[in-house]
């Protein structure tokens, strides 16, 4: 495998640029999945039956917690990202901690949050409305799920391994997914929560 | 320790929360539906990039002009199918 | 119902018995004759556990094939069922059963392996690499594809096919109509295959697009690989989409939700809608490729460049684009109202357009062309008359008020199969024989594969010919019979006819394997054809590192100018090859996401968690594994190529 210096550490071999190149594909594909999910969400939303609407049932406290800890998430990632090109593992390692710890706490305000939607009677099987919606949240919550998994693996081999190649490119490939999520968070934030508590 | 808090990332950071809280202006202050609608389509869209392009450094090696080209393809087709099946479910039948 | 009664079979038949026998005899053979010869580590070390793309290339071939006599029974059985007015071979369900199968094996497991072993084998030989960007992902895609095949293959004999059409369409697909777990089956064998389809289009791309050869810009792709980066690119951006309505589908039958149900707010339509936003793009996946071949094909044995390449890129582009703009014209009667209706009726018909230019390309290639008929060339010289009829109707049918008349009859049958048998099926054959050499160093006899194009072309036209005609004087699709006074029987009767003309065609192909393998000569050197790009400028059978020096390129047809215009295709000297290690990993991971799929089929829950969490094992198992591969030394490589006459 040949290393090329000049390049920061993530792009450093030519598998590593194909692995980030191949992730960025990935995310065209993900965009679709979260399109096709928008776009089933804006067909079913006024198909309430007799459950709840959205505005019935969305709280902008749980809201507000969600959107501001999932954007920090992503700002610390960012800066996990660059101490890691700057060669400070620690410091990467602090700020990868730190996002996932946000991780965390934002899925336990969804869980809360998903607890209260079955309290006031939008379940699963209510209406297609609260299908869609609960399909929706929980396929981006799914991701968080699977984002804290995929995060603690990689914290745990930069400790046995340190910041080679490999680790550095599984930094930066994560670090691209969980931004993604962010993304995906600021359309459901905007057209499902504010657009139904509008 | 200033090193690890590069000046863009932080503004960038600062620039997502002022959008965030332009967007709740929809829900805190009282405004028509249409004119709700464009503040949101703006606020989210310009985030959006916002993520991309200072958090994901889509565009800093030279495979830039395959991600954009991926990005752009999937936003399109993403874009189509909403509208898309919108008009076949719902405004084809008014 | 019972909790036992679910694994049998709803609707017994001695056929299903018997097959049920034949199944249980086959799987016994292939153990008793691996333990015999003991082939068990060959089987292992060389197949099971291969990250090489030719091999799984191979084993996609292998795939399609069986799946094409699977698929191909079904359409047999259910000639001889329609052959004549009130038969009474089979009943409405096992033919609403067959209908089903046939459609989703021919299309999701036939024809997508058939391309995917063309993709796999001949891209990277094409564009000069090693291998795929992903080896492992790409034995990952090979064997979720191979699980989902086979959980739908053993539906009919645990618990029932499903049976709504290949469609699924909602309502009929419920719980309510469709109470088998049939239509479990096809909600999970679609959805696991599906993801592996969607990791091979990721790793195509990134293959096409990172590890071409130097010198190979994008514009001096061969046409073969440009129709599989946008095939790929389909792929990536349509399956998604499949993954979210099948989604939805199951959870409507597995968790009472109410997507697609009619009442509490549910809109079956939109299952319909999905579907089609998927499905027309996934029609575009299959088809070009298909192209790719035959303008490879062609251009080869016209012995001259393929005319207007430049335009055959810009129209595959805008297919890509367009593709994903007229799903609503396979719904056109659903009700949406004449303004939806005009813009995807015009949105359909300019998709005919890049595809006449297509056809007028080849057209002008052969034209002046020295032509060499061959068996591949034969097949594609008969696939353009036979696939512009197809193509033809298809603008009939895109007409939204005309469909009205058209839609859900045999009128309808007889152009998708006019499209996609001598656009995929001949492109697939075409590529069969004439990349064989490539794979397995000896050619299919050219006598044989001549009579074969001819029965199976002719038996095409005598097998969906006359559902036009049937079709337009009203024969319903689906339907299991029809009665003597409404004349279709004489048209079924010849479709039969045709029916069993396209079964011994196909009979022919392997026979054709067979005596080929027997009696062909083995001396066909690296490049039987006389052919231009690059995958003929290493030896037949390929070595694993495909070429041991990296070619250098700096035209469109880099093999062809080596040969009559003295470029050097190889400089240099031989260095050592890094190649990926073997793993038993994407295999085991299969075999946990059919276990998984069968779980949550039956609604076996506690199953279902084990093997979720066994799925989440082997990807964590993968990330924390050091594997750097293995490097082949340089003394290795001069003695392969010293043995293969370098």
């Amino acid at each position: 495998m040949k290393i090329d210096n000049s390049l920061p550490l993530e792009y450093s071999t030519g598998q590593n640029q194909a692995n980030i190149l191949g992730f960025w594909i990935f995310i065209g594909a993900e965009i679709m999945l979260f399109g096709t999910l928008f776009a089933a969400y804006f067909t079913l939303v006024d198909r309430t039956g007799n459950g709840p609407t959205g505005a019935d049932i969305f709280e902008i406290a749980p809201l507000l917690i969600e959107t501001f800890v999932l954007l920090t998430s992503s700002f610390t990632i960012g800066l996990a990202i660059h101490a890691m090109r700057l060669g400070k593992q620690k410091a990467m390692m602090a700020f990868l901690g730190i996002t996932l710890l946000l991780g965390l706490v934002f899925l336990s305000v969804e869980i809360f949050e998903f607890n209260h939607f079955y309290h006031v009677g939008a379940g699963l099987q209510t209406s297609a409305f609260t299908a869609i919606l609960l399909t929706t949240l929980g396929t981006h919550g799914g991701h968080v799920t699977f984002g804290l998994l995929w995060g603690t693996a990689i914290i745990l081999q930069i400790r046995k391994r340190g910041l080679t190649p490999e680790t550095a490119n599984k930094s930066f490939i994560f670090s691209l997914y969980w931004h993604f999520l962010d993304v995906v968070w600021i359309f459901i934030f905007s057209f499902i929560y504010l657009k139904g508590l509008m | 320790m200033s090193e690890l808090f590069p000046r863009k990332q932080v503004m960038g950071f600062v620039f997502s929360l002022i959008l965030t809280i332009v967007a709740l202006m929809v829900y805190f202050s009282d405004m028509s539906f249409s004119v709700g609608m464009t503040i949101l389509l703006i606020t989210a869209f310009i985030q959006a990039a916002l993520q991309l392009v200072v958090f994901m450094h889509a565009g800093e090696t030279g495979d830039r002009g395959s991600i954009y080209t991926n990005l752009y393809y999937a936003i399109f087709i993403a874009l189509v199918t909403v509208f898309g099946t919108l008009l076949c479910m719902i405004w084809g039948y008014v | 119902m019972d909790y036992f009664d679910r694994f049998a079979v709803p609707h017994p038949s001695p056929a299903i018995y018997a097959s049920m026998v034949a199944i249980g005899l086959t799987v016994i053979a292939i153990f008793a004759g691996l333990t015999y010869f003991k082939k068990w580590g060959y089987l292992w070390r060389e197949w099971l556990t291969t990250v090489d793309h030719k091999r799984i290339g191979i084993m996609y071939l292998i795939s399609a094939l069986l799946m094409l006599f699977r698929g191909g029974a079904d359409a047999i059985m259910m000639r001889a069922q329609l052959a004549a007015p009130e038969n009474t071979l089979l009943d409405a369900q096992h033919y609403n059963e067959i209908f089903t199968t046939h459609g989703i094996v021919m299309i999701i497991f036939m024809a997508m392996p058939f391309i995917m072993a063309f993709m796999n084998f001949v891209v990277p030989l094409q564009i000069g690499a090693r291998d795929v960007a992903f080896p492992r992902l790409n034995a990952l895609s090979f064997w979720l594809f191979f699980m989902g095949a086979m959980l739908l293959n053993i539906s009919f004999v645990v618990g029932g096919s499903p049976d709504a059409g290949w469609t699924s369409y909602f309502p009929l697909a419920s719980n309510e109509f469709s109470e088998s777990v049939g239509t479990n089956y096809y909600m999970f064998a679609l959805q696991i295959s599906g993801l592996g389809t969607l990791m091979t289009g990721i790793n195509m791309i990134t293959t096409i697009l990172k590890m071409r050869a130097p010198g190979m810009t994008l514009m001096k792709m061969p046409m073969f690989t440009w129709s599989s980066l946008v095939a790929n690119i389909i792929i990536v951006f349509a399956f998604p989409v499949l993954t979210v309505a099948l989604l939805m589908g199951t959870m409507d039958r597995l968790f009472a939700t109410n997507f697609f149900t009619t009442a509490n707010g549910g809109m079956d339509m939109l299952w319909a809608n999905f579907f089609w936003v998927w499905g027309h793009p996934e029609v575009y996946i299959l088809i070009l490729p298909a192209f790719g071949i035959y303008s490879e094909i062609i251009s080869t044995f016209s012995r001259r460049n393929l005319y207007g390449y430049k335009s055959m890129v810009g129209s595959m582009v805008i297919i890509s684009l367009l593709s994903f703009l007229v799903w609503t014209h396979h719904f056109f009667t659903m009700g949406q109202g004449a303004l939806t209706n005009s813009i995807f009726s015009i949105t359909t018909m300019a998709i005919a357009v890049p595809t006449g230019v297509k056809i007028f390309n080849w057209l002008f290639t052969l034209w002046k062309g020295k032509i060499v008929i061959t068996t591949p060339m034969l097949y594609s010289l008969l696939f353009i008359p036979i696939f512009t009829i197809g193509g033809v109707t298809g603008v009939m049918l895109g007409m939204s008020a005309a469909d009205y008349q058209y839609h859900n009859t045999m009128f309808l049958v007889a152009h998708f199969h006019m499209v996609i048998i001598p656009g995929v099926v001949f492109g697939m054959l075409a590529g069969l024989h004439y990349y064989w050499p490539k794979m397995f160093g000896f050619k299919l006899n050219d006598k044989i594969g001549k009579v074969e194009a001819w029965v199976i072309s002719m038996s095409t036209l005598l097998a969906f010919m006359p559902m036009f005609f049937s079709g337009l004087d009203g024969q319903a699709r689906r339907m299991y019979t029809y009665s003597e006074s409404t004349g279709f029987g004489i048209y079924n009767m010849i479709s039969m006819v045709g029916a069993v003309g396209l079964a011994i065609g196909f009979c022919l192909i392997v026979y054709n394997v067979y005596y080929s393998t027997r009696y062909a000569s083995r001396d066909v050197g690296s490049d039987p054809w006389n052919a231009r790009t690059l995958e003929w400028a290493t030896h037949s059978p390929v070595p694993e590192y495909n070429f041991a020096m990296t070619p250098q390129v700096n035209s469109l047809e880099p093999f062809w100018d080596a040969k009559k215009r003295g470029h050097e295709l190889f400089t240099g000297y031989y260095e050592k090859i890094h190649m990926p290690n073997n793993s038993g990993v994407p295999f085991i991971l299969g075999c946990i996401f059919f276990a998984w799929g069968f779980s949550f089929i039956f609604g076996m829950w506690i199953p279902a968690i084990v093997t979720t969490i066994g799925i989440f094992a082997c990807m964590a198992y993968r990330s924390f594994e050091n594997d750097h591969g293995r490097y082949i030394s340089v003394n290795e490589i001069q003695k392969t190529e010293t043995s293969r006459g370098a």
